[in-house]
């Protein structure tokens, strides 16, 4: 028996072994904007996190790049049970992980069951326990995922990356397991994380047949040093090249600039617990008072006119492409200084000595941004600045960290130190933003950076909860959009375009929205 | 007195062997303290409270949940045996004891070259081989701060090597531009050179290196043992700067060192890599520290050996 189990591991490793000699072509490097923190989706924290792991993993569902359905590589039927809270999954039979064992049902309800356990300390997993409930193998193949609710698409609500059962001792998956840097999927690549650089091999299986056999990430170093190692084929790809070196590119035979929609947003978030920032008129004034038109040619470098600028103006929380921004609510290019004059004295804020004062003391803005996104839009933060002071207002200035950011912006936790902070929220095709607007309570409102609470808002966020149709979803956010530019928790800047650049050598380079690697196995690169 | 001196000549290299041997236990508890008094913990950076349910079970699981002391103690038994755990952050699930084998020989390479051209340095002022008059030229290229020279290596090696920065031909290209950024910026082989030669001219005018001159033996025999223990003080404390500003140079040039170890690991509050890459490197001071206790006691030796001297009357 036992030299029988012997005789299947060798020949599975062999399989193994021959399916990754089987990929052909060279290492394919690229630049990303840091190193992930993880390899484990649980983890994924960032976005750099997120497209890792559509290397490694496959999603349950996902939206197909380009037709834009709802698709999936590992379920080949699915039926509504129970009334509908719960759904059955047929699985594929012929897929296997990249350390050859058989992909299984026991696997989907094992990630199920890891989200569900409270020893999973993720907040990913966290926010699908308001989802699901558990899950039942049914043979071999089959697994019921059953929902807390009726959901109106349940399909939407699994795409979650499948971990394999086998790699973890019980049904908690702590976040300092090797598996965090030495993951098992069965996406189209193993990965391994490193300290400097993460290494991809393909991996031939049923559903994928990647031709690139080998990719390098490597974390970004100075943009003008990437462009230059890009030029000298040291690495073959920029993952985002910031505005102001686009043109470098796209002069050069060698490379081209490749559309990534990332439907990525810029806004000032306004914290209208501050008493001079509670009178939505000063807010409105504030708003009023940038002149986004030089902000993007000051910071990004877009001159007046342009034609195709990658920097469109937005006047809600969606992309101008997107089906829920409310094209009736103007976007605010210029200033209006003397409308936001107006509306300071009416709000009771006195000019002293050209300074704005609040109850007789001085206002000075405590202004933030995400260290990050000064790579994108150099400066921004004293454009800004600048022309705040001008128009009255003291100001300081601070640029947070990327821990800081995720670890108390989008907890809400930075009341106390600021009165604005500057920041950009990226979505893939399903736009929800309910999480940003929300009152924060019962897990609601978990990225409300200063804690807003509207209860008309919260009502339209509800309403698109329980959308049963896409127009019922899209008249609620389009009320929703209509309703934050009047009340403004947010100063909404622009949609910026994110550019990735790739060697003309490189070829098949179809970049999916948000996870970018979806279709990585008609990637072409040497060979 | 001088014979009291004498006698106690045992005591700094005493003083020496212990503070060799407490280093690597006493700077991981500093640094424990000052890492306990920092804002925010890993826990809640893996798991915020205000969005996830586990920051206490997660901050159990890392010993983080009983104070400084109890987390001290838990990672200096399991270091003891050898088992620094995992990294929590930088490379979440890893052992941390791989990434100490890997960062300790290139932060050793990177500071012994750079303290070879140190040495090379101060045996040239010593010999009288590099001439008084390289000083300025070398003062001049010491104004360079070693961040804007490792700075520029980087881009160099970055463009050059592109994907391939980390294969080991890269590396070792790292290292020898890391170790004479290290060895040539902020004045260090410049302070060497200065420093050695200042010693060696004071100790050429002394009577007994003239005499023995005039008896025809070199001047390095003569006026090595008492040059010695000051020239081997002062080399420590080069080392020790070598060793401050390898960080530097390891985190620009991406050198997988110790240095870049500490630096990436306080960042990210990975506290087991924080406090394995102080331990190395206290591991590195101590062994300083031995070496410096060493020579002080081959001179004792030396010159408990050599015939005493007498008095003689006019």
């Amino acid at each position: 028996m036992s030299k029988t189990r012997n005789w299947k591991r060798l020949i599975t490793g062999a399989l193994v072994g021959l399916s990754a000699l089987a990929t052909c072509g060279s290492t394919l490097s690229f630049y990303e904007e840091s190193l992930p923190t993880t390899l484990n989706p649980l983890y994924a924290a960032s976005m750099v996190d997120h497209r890792v792991n559509e290397l490694v993993f496959d999603r349950l569902y996902y939206h197909d790049p380009i037709t834009n359905e709802l698709a999936s590589r590992l379920v080949t039927q699915w039926e509504l049970v129970e009334q509908g809270k719960a759904v059955r999954l047929t699985l594929r039979k012929d897929i296997k992980w990249q350390d050859g064992k058989n992909f299984r049902a026991d696997d989907v309800c094992f990630t199920v069951r890891a989200m569900l356990d409270p020893g999973t300390t993720s907040p990913i997993a966290e926010g699908y326990r308001s989802v699901f409930t558990g899950c039942e193998v049914e043979g071999k193949d089959q697994a019921i995922v059953r929902f807390t609710k009726i959901f109106h698409n349940p399909l939407n609500r699994l795409g979650f990356y499948v971990l394999p059962q086998h790699r973890f001792d019980g049904d908690a998956v702590p976040p300092d397991h090797d598996f965090s840097s030495h993951p098992t999927g069965t996406g189209p690549a193993s990965g391994n994380l490193g300290s400097k650089q993460v290494n991809f091999q393909g991996i031939q299986n049923s559903h994928h047949q990647p031709s690139i056999a080998q990719l390098s990430l490597l974390e970004a170093q100075d943009p003008l040093v990437q462009v230059k190692t890009l030029l000298n084929n040291g690495v073959q790809g920029i993952i985002a090249v910031p505005p102001p070196y686009r043109a470098e590119v796209s002069t050069s035979d060698d490379m081209s600039l490749k559309g990534y929609d990332l439907r990525s947003w810029w806004f000032i978030a306004a914290d209208q617990t501050k008493p001079f920032l509670k009178d939505k008129k000063v807010r409105q004034a504030i708003n009023l008072l940038l002149d986004r038109t030089d902000l993007r040619q000051l910071s990004i470098g877009v001159k007046p006119g342009e034609q195709n600028s990658p920097c469109e103006f937005i006047s809600g929380p969606f992309v101008q492409a997107s089906p829920y921004y409310n094209h009736d609510v103007p976007v605010s290019a210029r200033s209006d200084k003397d409308r936001a004059l107006a509306l300071l004295t009416e709000a009771g804020l006195t000019d002293v000595g050209g300074r704005w004062h609040y109850n007789g003391a001085p206002i000075t803005l405590r202004i933030g941004m995400k260290a990050a996104l000064d790579n994108e839009a150099p400066d921004l933060l004293s454009q800004i600045g600048n022309q705040l002071g001008q128009a009255g207002f003291d100001r300081q200035t601070y640029k947070l960290s990327e821990d800081e950011w995720n670890t108390q912006a989008i907890t809400g936790q930075l009341s106390e130190n600021y009165d604005l902070l500057i920041g950009k929220w990226s979505f893939g095709l399903v736009e929800d933003v309910n999480a940003l607007f929300h009152t924060r309570r019962d897990g609601r409102g978990s990225k409300n950076i200063f804690n807003y609470s509207n209860p008309q808002v919260d009502a339209l966020l509800a309403q698109y909860e329980s959308a049963k149709t896409d127009t019922q979803a899209r008249d609620a956010y389009h009320k929703l959009h209509s309703m934050l530019a009047e009340d403004l928790p947010y100063l909404f800047l622009w949609k910026l375009d994110t550019k990735s650049a790739w060697r003309t050598d490189v070829r098949g380079t179809t970049i999916a929205p948000y996870y970018y690697w979806t279709e990585i196995d008609n990637w072409k690169y040497g060979g | 007195m001088a014979a009291d001196g004498a006698r106690q000549w045992w005591i700094r290299p005493a003083i020496r062997l212990g503070a060799a041997a407490l280093l690597p236990v006493a700077v991981p508890a500093v640094i424990t303290g000052l890492i306990w008094a920092l804002p925010g913990d890993p826990a809640s950076l893996i798991c915020p409270p205000e969005i996830c349910s586990g920051t206490e079970q997660l901050a159990a699981r890392w010993n983080l949940d009983q104070g400084p002391v109890h987390f001290f103690l838990s990672w200096l038994s399991d270091a003891a045996s050898g088992d620094f755990g995992k990294s929590w952050r930088i490379q979440q699930g890893s052992p941390v004891t791989p990434l100490l084998l890997t960062a300790i020989p290139h932060t050793a390479a990177l500071v012994g070259l750079a303290l070879s051209l140190l040495l090379a340095g101060a045996l040239g002022a010593a010999t009288r081989v590099l001439p008084a008059r390289a000083d300025s030229l070398l003062s001049a290229v010491g104004l360079i701060p070693t961040v804007v020279m490792s700075l520029a290596a980087a881009a160099a090696v970055s463009i050059n090597y592109g994907a391939s920065a980390f294969d080991a031909e890269a590396v070792r290209v790292k290292i020898l531009l890391g170790a004479l950024a290290l060895g040539l910026a902020d004045s260090a082989l410049a302070g060497a050179a200065r420093g050695v030669r200042s010693i060696f001219e004071s100790e050429r005018q002394r009577r007994y290196v003239q005499m023995g001159i005039l008896r025809g033996e070199g001047v390095l025999s003569n006026a090595w043992p008492n040059a010695a223990p000051a020239i081997a003080g002062q080399m420590r404390a080069r080392t020790l700067h070598l060793l401050s500003g390898a960080v530097v140079v390891e985190v620009v040039l991406q050198i997988e060192g110790l240095g870049d170890l500490l630096w990436s690991g306080t960042l990210a509050q990975d506290f087991g890599v924080v406090l394995a890459a102080t331990f190395g490197f206290a591991l590195l001071s101590g062994s300083l520290l031995l070496a410096q206790a060493a020579v002080e006691i081959a001179v004792a030796m030396h010159v408990r050996r050599s015939p005493p001297v007498r008095e003689v009357a006019a």
